[in-house]
């Protein structure tokens, strides 16, 4: 578990489920650190996680929030149905309604890696992005 | 919101009453002690807004259970005309048919002291909990569009229980109605490794005893006697449920705008019962409702594999059996008495629990004279309750109660209060053996995380929606 969390997160404190705020100066950058805080604030322990193989991904959606939804949801599920832990993100390309990125990750190892929770879903639930000047913010709860 | 909102309606059911475009008041059930928690978040808001949805039919209902949930609140309860009303995967829920089987066995508490972590153990080892932790049905998709079918009887089938298994589950563990190509490839490949798994977050399989019997009658009816060993297996249609409602979601949206129905909450999103996108889901969810009746079903048998390991006795001596299963996220078609005629209705359950009066043709026939079961969890230290469904229940509630006890802090404050402490050890000393596949579960589960589940069930009862027969306290649980 991390001893401690980068400042760019918030937790959103929520009864039953979990949520976060994510902040980033660029926008590619807001979606690598939301799918970042999603694999060690939810997941798993990231630093046992090694980038041992890379995986792309390519997805539209009609507004950035969309976005966001269907990155995160499509890594959750590559994450469950493929049993794969990732650790890195780098987002290549990035428009309001089309990205591409690659996840760097491994197979889950039981004996490595601790699965804390399952995400049932990303939610639609208060799902903001934002910019102030050349801060881009995100806020996402998961259904756990 | 604050309590003067609020109509008294007697001491356990308050009103909000019509306002804005509610088609019907919101009614919540709750004893005066339990408002300011209840007021202290915005179920109640979320109560009001399901009373805006077309076809609605008396009241948008909340059990005392009530707490935040996506679109309608968790503990909702609302019925809709099959003509003018609406499907809304809100009022179901992620987790489709979410539910809980209670199975009682031939012993007593005595005959198992000390053999506790050698049942949890194998218990563990037994039933998957879920992602990283192998399935033990995978299934291909073909198989799996005949489990989405068959539901249980797909588990019984292939050697998982016994035929009488299916006459104590609800809808005998198989709704009609399921259309597999309604279902996306993605949930299909959430399903197919998930099948006989726990899954993670409230999930739980627990070993416990019969501590209490309030209603002798009822109890004897249900084979239940005081210090007899019970299991309690809580979890519903895992990915394949989540992701039927996940693909859902998009759909509904665009199809409420279609049909100009006016939300005042997105997440409210749903489509009349009669139109292709409102009967698309309806084939997708009852797929998802049969896929939770064979996870448990699967999960029952491996339950009594696992205890017949661990004790080394035959089955017929351990003698699980299943006393009733119960869904708590599901919609369904029932029939209902509504302004004194009978008649047919889609009834939205999300976080609650269907609870028939005595003399319903839909419960078993041993437990007919007393009615439906209905199986309340609570948390991992403490207890958890058997009800029967009552008359007052059909008359006021579509024959609904409440489902569990509800989280009193988020996950976040959970770990808060558990870091620097050993919750295993800590229930170990209380008696109650403990394993989870993650420490942190354990630490977001701690027992002081939920609300006390008897003040759930006294308002229950004092309300008359269902009659308590016995209160069931934990020796061992397994946690995803």
């Amino acid at each position: 578990m991390l001893i401690t969390m980068p400042d760019w997160i918030e937790h959103i404190d929520h009864t039953g489920d979990a949520g976060f705020i994510v902040q980033a100066d660029s926008l590619s950058g807001l979606y690598e650190r939301a799918a970042w805080a999603m694999f060690a604030e939810v997941i798993t322990d990231i630093e046992t996680v090694r980038p041992r193989k890379a995986f792309s991904f390519q997805l539209d959606a009609d507004d950035p929030e969309a976005l966001m939804l269907a990155w995160l949801s499509g890594l959750n599920f590559r994450h469950i149905t493929e049993e794969l832990v990732f650790c890195r993100f780098e987002v290549t390309r990035i428009q309001p309604d089309h990205l591409e990125a690659v996840a760097y990750g491994e197979h889950i190892d039981a004996g490595r890696h601790e699965i804390y929770t399952e995400i049932k879903a990303v939610t639609f639930h208060e799902l903001r992005i934002s910019r102030q000047g050349d801060l881009f913010t995100a806020r996402i709860i998961f259904d756990l | 919101m604050t309590s003067r909102d609020l109509k008294k309606i007697n001491d356990a059911l308050w009103e909000i009453p019509r306002q804005g475009g509610m088609r019907v008041p919101a009614r919540i059930y709750a004893t005066e002690k339990m408002l300011p928690a209840i007021l202290s978040d915005k179920a109640p808001e979320q109560a009001m807004n399901v009373a805006h949805l077309p076809g609605i039919i008396n009241y948008s209902l909340a059990m005392p259970d009530m707490h935040w949930g996506y679109g309608f609140p968790i503990g909702g309860v609302a019925a809709f005309d099959l003509q003018d009303g609406i499907i809304s995967p809100g009022g179901v829920g992620y987790d489709i048919n979410c539910g809980v089987r209670l199975m009682a066995s031939n012993l007593k508490r005595q005959q198992i002291t000390g053999k506790m972590p050698e049942l949890v153990t194998e218990l563990f080892n037994s039933v998957p909990t879920g992602v990283g932790a192998g399935g033990r049905l995978t299934v291909s998709k073909a198989e799996l569009k005949k489990v989405v079918r068959q539901g249980a009887r797909w588990a019984v089938a292939r050697g998982y229980g016994s035929e009488s298994d299916l006459e104590y589950i609800e809808e005998s563990g198989c709704v009609d109605g399921c259309d597999p190509a309604a279902v996306s490839a993605h949930a299909y490949a959430r399903g197919s490794k998930q099948l006989g798994t726990l899954g993670s977050g409230n999930h739980f399989l627990e070993v416990g005893y019969v501590a209490e019997i309030y209603n002798p009658k009822a109890a004897a009816a249900l084979g239940l006697f005081l210090d007899q060993i019970t299991v309690i297996i809580h979890c519903g249609s895992r990915g394949f449920g989540y992701q039927v409602c996940d693909d859902s979601l998009g759909i509904m949206d665009k199809a409420g705008r279609k049909y100009g129905i006016s939300l005042p909450d997105r997440q409210l999103a749903c489509a009349p019962i009669s139109s292709p996108e409102g009967q698309q889901y309806l084939g997708a969810m009852r797929c998802a409702i049969n896929y939770a009746f064979a996870n448990r079903q699967a999960i029952a048998h491996f339950t009594r594999m696992a205890f017949e390991r661990a004790l080394a006795m035959p089955p017929e001596e351990i003698g699980l059996r299943t006393v009733y299963e119960v869904a708590h996220n599901i919609a369904k078609f029932e029939t209902h008495l509504v302004n004194g005629e009978r008649k047919k209705v889609c009834v939205h359950r999300k976080g609650a629990t269907r609870a028939f009066a005595p003399g319903s043709n839909e419960i078993p026939a041993a437990y007919r004279e007393v009615g439906q079961p209905v199986l309340i969890p609570g948390d991992m230290g403490r207890y958890s309750y058997v009800l029967v469904g009552t008359e007052q229940a059909m008359q006021y509630t579509f024959g609904s109660t409440c489902h569990g006890a509800g989280r009193a802090l988020s996950r976040t404050k959970a770990k808060k209060q558990a870091r620097g402490r050993n919750i295993g050890r800590e229930l170990q000393d209380r008696g109650i053996y403990v394993i989870g596949k993650s420490r942190r579960t354990l630490d977001e589960e701690i027992p002081e995380a939920y609300k006390d589940v008897s003040h759930v069930v006294d308002a229950c009862a004092r309300a008359g929606i269902s009659r308590k027969v016995a209160q069931l306290r934990p020796l061992g649980c397994i946690k995803g």
